[in-house]
């Protein structure tokens, strides 16, 4: 197992070697001006003309050979050094660094509880199958398939924003903001519940959560439909197994037979699926971020892509790529526990 | 024990909710929401109007714009506006002409250096200060001198970083260098800067600092000859701003020597040591800028020597969602919100909302003809010949092909229908507010008959027959500017259905590649919009020189022909109003290039763009000066309860 693990992240530079090699390739496709438009703050900063431009160019070494503009950029990577990003005016590892909390506290509070309550509602779906639990629970996320996120969220924003005044857009209140900068609190993870409550301060987690709660529930609900057919598909077909049938016959109990044999052996593809969802969503999830004026990973490398942000585009490339290759492995790792007839060979 | 967590949860909850809107949120805190973003604090560094926002507000100058007014100017940093009848403005027998500032007393940053029994300077808060503490403030440290004055400006010519800070240098050698490098390229005669000799460097910074003078409390700029465009500069929130030369050089920055200043020349925006803080002695401190959050929080200077502001503090933030801004601003949580024009009517109907429309703008918006244009590897042109299925290279070069495009655009209908009436049509490259502007210079209009004339006569009646096929260029995110180009093509289909106009989406970016990244321009017709930089028409960037010199930056994307054109026609009388330092000589003349640009149909200009504010109604104050760009100002913002 640990051989396999070892293995499996040693691939990880060639991935990243790999990937950086591709974004940097594809942005020597466009002109030097083009390319220097990235490093223009906005296009006011090209009004100086061919003259200025031209020293511009000549000043970020944009007429150099790749191999050289590669080197020198992945020299800077190798030291620590991932490049300046114009979109978020700072470092892009502080960018990707203070970003990463913020984007991980969502995924938390979405995530996993949208794991359990899909993993809960398959099982019920398919233990129930064509009855009234299993229709409901069908209508309920086909319901959630059907929204677009940014109808939900907007929707989320209008009802428990706007006409109740419960979940605020942003991160926290202006009032909790003037805490978290004063001196007296202290930041520790940058994921404000986190710090909250490692400060004793639950006023502010509170606020914390409320600006969580709406961004959460539109991203549990929406992401509901796929995991919890797919936990119906595999309970029904667990089900059908010789195994549940000799378990019964035995004279197990029917509820111990369904949540503790067949629930788990139904697992195998709902740890497929939610390994790479929650890889995803730890990408940032933009226009819910968007949408709920959220800071995260999300927004920010969307803007980027948009600016044409290069530092920015290749520093979050290599960030997705070792968020992709462990949570590959954690899948990978997972399923010998699931079920141990799977061996990591 | 579940039940019990919920419960507690709900009870958290409900107790973080805040009841419903009875009062005004947030009160004393002005809370700003726009899609932009401040590119940094250093006024020497900043060019772009959303970064004049921060220094604006923290820093003070010498002067500031009167109100609205754009050629008006009262006293700030500096206790009165220079001119002939107060004797501060004098003309020298040599041509050279000298502008004394007066300095205010007692005039403190936010921060002074307070000196430690080991005879350290520390920088503390002046608000913070006990009177005890303030009678061990260091003199000169946070104190705004004469010194300062000439530091400031000498810092922003030399850091040649900005052309708004570029703009000081123009004015201080009277337009002889656009910057700093090509003071110095040719004083040294060397192709690039870096390659300047020591001696050249600390040469050319004595010529520069020759020129300030001070004089106990008092700085003279003398320039060699008139800048008439000098004071609209010195009010500008971008490099004429002061800042603590004391302070700077503690923080890292420049330390006012002849012999180093090179190493602090167009610094990386990260090695800038005033990118991300500041020391002014404006209105507001920045107590936070979270560029993760993407927000800006600005704190009430209580010692501003013009007396504190009525807001306690301004809250920026970058929210890219409109919906988002616009539930924020119904629900109070936020006070000011850049809002889509087409949302205007509705927003101004809305209870708790006030709209500010119609705010005149000094920015014009046009189609760029461009001549003569690259041939190879152009598919904007086409066969590139005029054979219907393309355009030659010197299309536009045709002044009946220029006129018969004006005459076919439908002005009316985009004034109408796109601008919805809020703005009027450009007469030229000098819009409202700006001299040589008169409201009844001749316009171009819908005019299918005229058109039909001129275009029969381009190309010796050649083009009437073969029609004509090319791409023209718009920027990605403006539906005005696709309007415009879709109003003309449908125009000139009216006209000749075999007169083709495509019309092309580009990201800036690819735009700017075009027509500045070859010997030629690669589009033949573009959108684009432009702004003066100060006020006065004239100077290397007024709006009549940016339009109708030949080195001016519309010759410099246009092309050759262009710029042989204005070289023509336009630049003697751009030279002879520079001259002078007469309003009464420079008005008519202006006005007369207006008329030519018109007469020589240069460009197709437009409309001129206007402004708008959405607020919630509790707020007042707020003063549009169209050369700031309607820059706000906060401090004269009042958020009533």
């Amino acid at each position: 197992m640990l051989n396999y693990a070892l293995r499996r992240l040693l691939m990880l530079p060639v991935v990243m070697f790999a990937l950086s090699l591709m974004i940097f390739a594809l942005q020597m496709s466009l002109t030097p001006t083009q390319r220097l438009a990235a490093y223009a703050p906005s296009p006011d900063y090209l009004k100086g003309g061919q003259e200025s431009i031209r020293r511009m160019i000549e000043q970020y070494g944009l007429n150099d050979p790749f191999y050289i503009q590669y080197g020198r950029w992945i020299g800077n990577v190798l030291s620590g050094n991932l490049g300046w990003s114009e979109t978020a005016r700072q470092p892009v590892g502080t960018a990707l660094s203070s970003l990463f909390p913020a984007t991980m506290e969502l995924v938390v509070l979405a995530f996993v509880p949208g794991l359990l309550l899909s993993i809960y509602l398959g099982s019920r779906a398919g233990i129930y199958l064509n009855k009234w639990p299993d229709h409901l629970i069908r209508f309920f996320t086909i319901v959630g398939w059907s929204f677009p996120v940014y109808v939900f969220g907007l929707l989320m924003l209008l009802i428990f924003y706007s006409v109740l005044d419960w979940f605020p857009p942003g991160r926290l209140s202006h009032w909790a903001q003037d805490v978290v900068t004063s001196n007296q609190f202290v930041r520790y993870t940058g994921a404000n519940t986190v710090d909250s409550l490692l400060n004793g301060n639950l006023p502010v987690f509170f606020d914390s959560l409320r600006h969580l709660a709406a961004p959460a529930i539109s991203l549990i609900y929406v992401n509901l439909a796929s995991m919890t057919r797919i936990m119906r598909t595999s309970m029904l077909e667990t089900l059908r197994q010789d195994y549940v049938r000799t378990a019964r016959a035995k004279g197990m109990l029917r509820r111990v037979v369904e949540l503790h044999h067949a629930r788990r052996n139904a697992l195998l593809p709902v740890a497929t699926i939610a390994g790479m969802e929650l890889a995803t969503m730890m990408g940032g999830v933009v226009i819910t971020e968007t949408i709920f004026d959220y800071a995260g990973l999300g927004q920010f490398s969307a803007k980027a892509a948009a600016n044409l942000d290069f530092p920015a585009i290749l520093g979050f490339g290599l960030y997705f790529v070792v968020v992709l290759v462990v949570m590959n492995l954690i899948v990978d790792l997972i399923y010998p526990l699931l079920d141990p007839r799977v061996k990591t060979k | 024990m579940k039940r019990l967590l919920v419960l507690a949860l709900c009870l958290g909850l409900s107790a973080a909710v805040p009841p419903a809107i009875a009062e005004t949120k947030n009160p004393g805190t002005f809370v700003f929401l726009w899609t932009d973003d401040i590119l940094s604090f250093d006024p020497a560094y900043i060019a772009n109007t959303p970064s004049s926002y921060g220094v604006l507000n923290v820093y003070s100058r010498l002067l500031n714009y009167k109100g609205s007014e754009i050629s008006e100017f009262v006293p700030a940093i500096s206790t009165e506006v220079p001119s002939l009848e107060n004797g501060l403005i004098k003309e020298g027998a040599d041509g050279s002409v000298s502008y004394t500032f007066p300095i205010r007393k007692g005039v403190r940053a936010h921060q002074v250096g307070i000196k430690g029994a080991d005879g350290k300077i520390t920088w503390e808060y002046l608000d913070k200060l006990t009177e005890e503490q303030k009678a061990s403030i260091e003199p000169g440290y946070g104190e705004i001198t004469a010194e300062d004055v000439r530091y400031s400006l000498m810092r922003a010519i030399l850091q040649g970083q900005s052309w708004m800070s570029n703009a000081i240098t123009e004015v201080v050698t009277a337009g002889k260098y656009t910057d700093i490098a090509k003071w110095v390229e040719t004083e040294g005669k060397v192709e690039k800067i870096a390659d300047a000799s020591p001696e050249v460097l600390r040469k050319v910074y004595d010529q520069l600092a020759s020129q300030f003078t001070v004089d106990g409390d008092k700085v003279t700029l003398t320039l060699p000859k008139s800048f008439p465009a000098t004071l609209g500069v010195i009010a500008l929130p971008f490099g004429t701003s002061i800042v603590d030369k004391e302070w700077v050089t503690d923080v890292g920055g420049w330390s006012g020597s002849g012999d180093d200043w090179i190493k602090h020349y167009k610094p990386e925006l990260a090695a800038d040591p005033l990118f991300d803080k500041e020391n002014g002695t404006g209105p507001f401190m920045l107590e936070e800028w979270d560029r993760t959050d993407r927000r800006i929080t600005m704190k009430r200077f209580e010692n501003y020597f013009m007396g504190p502001a009525s807001l306690e503090r301004v809250v920026m933030r970058t929210v890219p969602e409109w919906t988002t801004r616009r539930l924020q601003l119904l629900s109070g949580d936020a006070d000011y919100v850049w809002a889509p024009v087409e949302f205007l009517d509705e927003l101004s109907k809305t209870p708790g909302v006030k709209v500010t429309d119609g705010l005149p703008k000094v920015f014009g918006r046009g189609l760029f003809f461009a001549w003569p244009l690259d041939d190879t590897d152009n598919p904007a042109l086409g066969s590139g010949q005029l054979d219907g299925k393309g355009i030659p290279p010197d299309f536009f070069a045709d002044i009946d092909v220029r006129k018969g495009f004006n005459y076919a655009q439908n002005y009316d209908a985009l004034l109408k229908q796109v601008l919805l009436d809020k703005t009027v049509q450009s007469r030229g490259p000098t819009v409202r507010g700006i001299m040589g502007y008169r409201p009844d210079s001749p316009i171009y209009t819908y005019d299918p008959a005229k058109a039909t004339e001129h275009f029969k006569k381009a190309f010796g009646g050649k083009l009437w027959e073969t029609g004509f096929t090319f791409t023209a260029y718009v920027q990605e995110g403006t539906p005005q500017g696709t309007a415009a180009l879709s109003a003309l093509q449908q125009g000139l289909q009216r006209i000749n259905p075999k007169f083709r106009m495509q019309i092309q989406s580009l990201p800036w970016a690819s735009i700017s590649d075009k027509l500045n990244n070859r010997e030629k321009p690669a589009s033949p017709l573009t959108y684009m919009g432009w702004g003066p930089d100060y006020s006065d028409p004239g100077g290397p960037l007024g709006a009549a020189s940016y339009y109708l010199s030949p080195t001016g930056l519309v010759g410099g994307m246009v092309g050759q022909g262009y710029r042989d054109l204005m070289a023509e026609k336009f630049k003697p009388l751009l030279d002879e109003a520079w001259a002078s330092s007469d309003p009464a000589v420079r008005e008519p003349i202006y006005a007369k290039l207006q008329e030519m640009s018109h007469e020589y149909a240069t460009t197709q200009f437009l409309w001129e763009d206007f402004g708008y504010i959405v607020t919630r109604d509790n707020i007042d104050g707020y003063v549009n000066n169209m050369i700031l760009y309607g820059a706000w100002d906060f401090y004269p913002i009042k958020k009533a309860n």
